[in-house]
């Protein structure tokens, strides 16, 4: 009887694991299947390990690059209308052509309002008169008036503020700025906040709120930030309660910091300061206090007589070799990933959280959003 | 148009004499001058009626006029712009026809010194002086405070470059040329026999200027304060760098705004038009006192010769008052230059360090800037050929105003003048409106008539206030004689005008080889025009920079001066 038993059981266990093995094998892939899962493996290996952004911006430039020379180097020219420095203009078109000997790049310098006027009266009587206009306040007005085409860079995950509609190339970045003569770094404003603090009277040159200028574009970075009117009335009141002279020209401001008239500059741009301490003129910029950044953009007009080089020229100049150039002349890289004296990462302390200027009626009418944010309150 | 003064001359009679004399061409040539001129102004005029935020068609309105009028603030920055502009302007011809008078007139020692100390504060652009005198006078780092304070042991900021003394000083500096200029050519071609006169009357020398040859000078004297104050009613430069500071706004920031906050150039000529208005009862008032011209006509046809007044040990006083403009109008604000253009950074201790720190290296900067170079010579042949052109054409049509018979000729005294009441942004707008489209857009021709534009009131102002110096007689003897336009204008009235067109040419080149504003938005891309790179160092702010390229400019333009002078025996109306 127990002989019987183990010999059923013995048949029970092979029958189960008999079973068992083959509902495993039904369960088990083929080596067709093992070999795609084998391959599927892999692909999910090399995709984390995928390439960075780095190296994807790196290779669709290329890939776009390729695709538009041709037919850029047909249209043969590419008009730049342009705020930046003649001899800026002058290194960042000879790196250009150099890269890309078939066109032949020419440039207009001038203000912004200037090329603003210029621009809209070219649009306005029909004129195919530029291809690119590159600055910081000029490119969303002429957007808002229907005169830029639009153009999403491929190397959009590269950078830090990015307009679907217009190339960011560059930043400007305010960095609150003061003469080491003059004040000490113990006695310094801790954030932008505090240089409304009245300890700072008489101390701080101020740039006029009401203008299109960098305090500005700061004020607008800050409530878009902030999230909160009270913080922003009451910032914009104790600078107002300050009683300290206003100035229309940013770049007088700054020379007057330097020459001891104030302390404080509020605000400066970082190249400026950088420049600056580079020579050992008494001026430094307070770490802590997070910087303002400001999108520099390679609008492409909408009647663009050479469109192809002005998409071309766009996206060379937010790759590594555009950014070098750019770099070399002492403006600000728009990319995360490029390193240098200027870039947010070594100027500022690791995790400063920058305040960038994105609000869309500031960018395309500042008048209108000056009337309704800041004029209240600075003039009421 | 009729060519008749009184209704009761026959205007047949008149279309026949203007035919015999031929000053139908003066009056076609003013014509084509005037509508040259006049046509950038009504387009921005026509605009400032159709127009809102650029780059929008808006109908028929009056919405930017309404705006303007709807303004609080307006009455009090009018204010300050007419003080502005009235007190610099008066600073500025005032000393301009002090200098005139004593260069021309008097026997201060130093001939040939004194006639060249007034002379070299035009060749400086006014935005250098304006950097300079911040320097000098800022209240708390300024170079003036700084030395009483060192020196003198004096604690209060005594002198501040931020306030409407500073800025009237500052501008008044810059208006000292014009007045200089403008009255230099008067007192030089003075019928001594009025002078004489009052000498035989027993009338004192300083007596006999007061009496008798300033009230003379006056058609010359007003066309050079008119044309100062409309300069300051306009001027920017100043208001922004001095006047920001002092919480002084003036009327021309609401122009500016209006193009660069709101980029509306329809509000920004309504505003200009503010502007207009004011030139206008200026210029009346202007006519008004000068329509009696033979009053004022010194050149007559009795011959004369220039008489210097002994004026005795005051001799002594006037070249010192000469010495102290070339001071401040020169030497002080170009040492500041100097020193700045050789320091690594400007503060009050390492200015006074100098020469210990001094360094060159701003100069290797500049030169080796791209369009230094470029930049000079092409607005060098520019400059020239546009101080000929514009010179000529303004004393057409100062001689078709008040030397031919055509009737409402004197509108042309509006005319040549209006452009100075725009701000140059707003009157470059209507110059693109007019060249979109055709070939002449982004040529030079096209940079040549803005420029055109843009001076011929200076040279049309000279010339008025010259001419009317000159006796209808001289002209009136040769048109009896049968003398034909042409004859009257090249043999008579050009070549008695001969120091004036001098002095006219000479502060019209000067004024177009720096000048930016006008001829900005009319640059082709990729042709340098202008010293681009001294004023884009001024305003990116790279004071030092900008400084070794104003030096460098200006021992050109000196050195240029003294050879023309000295070499070439060339006269700058002396």
């Amino acid at each position: 009887m127990g002989k019987k038993i183990f010999m059923a059981g013995s048949v029970a266990f092979v029958a189960i694991l008999f079973a068992w093995t083959a509902a495993r094998a039904a369960e088990m892939p083929n080596m067709d299947t093992m070999k795609k899962a084998a391959e599927k493996g892999a692909q999910k290996v090399m995709q984390t390990a995928a390439p960075s952004p780095t190296t994807k911006a790196a290779q669709a430039f290329e890939k776009v690059s390729k695709e538009l020379y041709p037919k850029a180097k047909q249209e043969g020219n590419l008009i730049v209308y342009s705020v930046w420095d003649v001899d800026h203009l002058r290194a960042i078109s000879d790196a250009f052509m150099k890269r890309y000997p078939g066109i032949k790049v020419t440039y207009w310098q001038a203000r912004n309002p200037e090329i603003v006027t210029r621009v809209l009266t070219e649009f306005q009587g029909g004129q195919a008169s530029v291809d690119v206009i590159l600055s910081d306040n000029a490119p969303p007005v002429v957007r808002a008036a229907g005169a830029i085409a639009n153009y999403e860079t491929i190397q959009k995950d590269v950078l830090y503020l990015h307009d679907p509609t217009m190339a960011t190339v560059s930043l400007q970045i305010q960095a609150l700025s003061y003469n080491t003569k003059k004040i000490k770094p113990a006695d310094l404003p801790k954030s932008w906040e505090d240089v409304a603090n009245p300890k700072f009277k008489g101390m701080v040159a101020l740039d006029d709120p009401m203008r299109a200028g960098p305090l500005s574009s700061m004020l607008a970075g800050l409530k878009t930030q902030w999230k909160d009117d009270n913080r922003f009335n009451n910032f914009v009141k104790g600078l107002k309660a300050l009683g300290v002279p206003v100035h229309q020209s940013t770049s007088a401001m700054f020379r007057l910091v330097i020459s001891g008239e104030y302390a404080i500059c509020m605000p400066a741009l970082l190249h400026d300061v950088m420049e600056e301490k580079g020579k050992g003129t008494p001026v430094d910029y307070v770490k802590t206090v997070p910087p303002v950044v400001f999108p520099r953009q390679a609008g492409i007009y909408i009647k663009a007589p050479n469109p192809n080089a002005a998409k071309l020229f766009a996206e060379w100049l937010i790759s590594t070799q555009g950014q070098q150039t750019i770099d070399s002349v002492g403006r600000e890289s728009s990319r995360k990933d490029f390193k240098s004296k200027t870039s947010i990462e070594s100027a500022f302390p690791k995790g400063t959280k920058p305040v960038p200027v994105t609000d869309k009626l500031f960018l395309e009418d500042p008048k209108k959003w000056l009337d309704t944010n800041v004029k209240p309150i600075w003039e009421g | 148009m009729s060519f008749s003064r009184s209704g009761s001359t026959t205007h047949w009679s008149s279309i026949k004499l203007a035919l015999r004399q031929g000053t139908l061409v003066p009056l076609l040539a003013s014509t084509v001058a005037g509508a040259v001129i006049v046509t950038p102004v009504l387009i921005v005029l026509w605009r400032s009626f159709t127009t809102g935020k650029l780059g929008f068609s808006v109908g028929l309105n009056l919405n930017n006029y309404l705006r303007v009028f709807a303004d609080r603030d307006i009455l009090k920055m009018l204010g300050n712009s007419v003080f502005y502009a009235a007190g610099s302007a008066a600073l500025g011809t005032g000393l301009g026809a002090m200098l005139a008078w004593i260069v021309a007139r008097t026997n201060t020692p130093g001939k040939a010194l004194v006639e060249l100390m007034p002379l070299y504060p035009i060749l400086m652009p006014p935005i250098m002086k304006n950097i300079a005198w911040i320097l000098l006078l800022a209240p708390r780092s300024g170079i003036l405070n700084g030395m009483l304070q060192q020196f003198f042991g004096i604690e209060a900021l005594v002198f501040n470059a931020f306030s409407m003394a500073g800025m009237i000083w500052v501008f008044g500096l810059a208006c000292v040329p014009l007045g200089y200029l403008f009255l230099l050519p008067v007192f030089l071609s003075f019928d001594p026999s009025l002078e004489e006169s009052a000498y035989i009357a027993g009338s004192r020398p300083v007596h006999t200027m007061m009496r008798i040859t300033f009230p003379l000078a006056a058609p010359a004297f007003l066309s050079a304060f008119v044309l100062n104050f409309l300069r300051g009613l306009r001027s920017f430069e100043t208001p922004v760098l001095q006047g920001t500071p002092g919480n002084i706004k003036v009327f021309v920031s609401r122009v500016y705004d209006s193009m660069a906050l709101e980029f509306n150039a329809g509000l920004a000529t309504a505003y200009s038009v503010v502007l207009v208005v004011l030139s206008v009862i200026t210029l009346y008032f202007y006519v008004r006192a000068t329509r009696f011209s033979e009053r004022y006509a010194t050149i007559t046809g009795k011959g004369y010769r220039v008489k210097v007044i002994d004026i005795g040990p005051w001799k002594y006083v006037t070249f010192l008052a000469v010495f102290l403009y070339f001071l401040a109008g020169i030497v002080l604000p170009f040492v500041v230059l100097i020193v700045v253009s050789m320091i690594p950074y400007f503060d009050y201790d390492t200015f006074m360090s100098f020469p210990s720190n001094a360094v060159l290296n701003n100069y290797y900067t500049v030169l080796k800037h791209p369009s230094f170079v470029t930049g000079l010579y092409n607005s060098l042949v520019l400059s020239v050929t546009i101080a000929i052109v514009t010179v000529l054409a303004g004393i057409v049509m100062a001689f078709t105003i008040h030397r031919t018979r055509a009737a409402g000729a004197k509108i042309f005294e509006f005319i040549g003048t209006v452009p100075l009441a725009f701000p140059p942004l707003v009157l470059s707008v209507g110059l693109v409106i007019i060249f979109l489209g055709t070939p002449l857009y982004n040529s030079l021709w096209a940079l040549g008539i803005g420029l055109f534009v843009a001076y011929f009131p200076y040279a049309f102002r000279n010339a008025s206030g010259s001419i009317v110096n000159i006796h209808k007689e001289l002209d009136e003897a040769a048109w009896v004689h049968g003398a034909r336009w042409r004859h009257v204008f090249f043999k008579i009235t050009l070549p008695i005008l001969k120091p004036s067109v001098g002095g006219a040419l000479f502060y019209i080149f000067i004024e177009a080889i720096r000048n930016v504003d006008v001829a900005v938005l009319l640059t082709a891309p990729g042709k340098e025009y202008g010293p681009v790179t001294l004023f884009e160092y001024f305003r990116l702010g790279q004071w030092a920079e900008a400084a070794a390229g104003g030096v460098i400019y200006l021992i050109i333009l000196i050195v240029a001066v003294s050879v023309a002078k000295f070499a070439f025996k060339m006269k700058f109306s002396l």
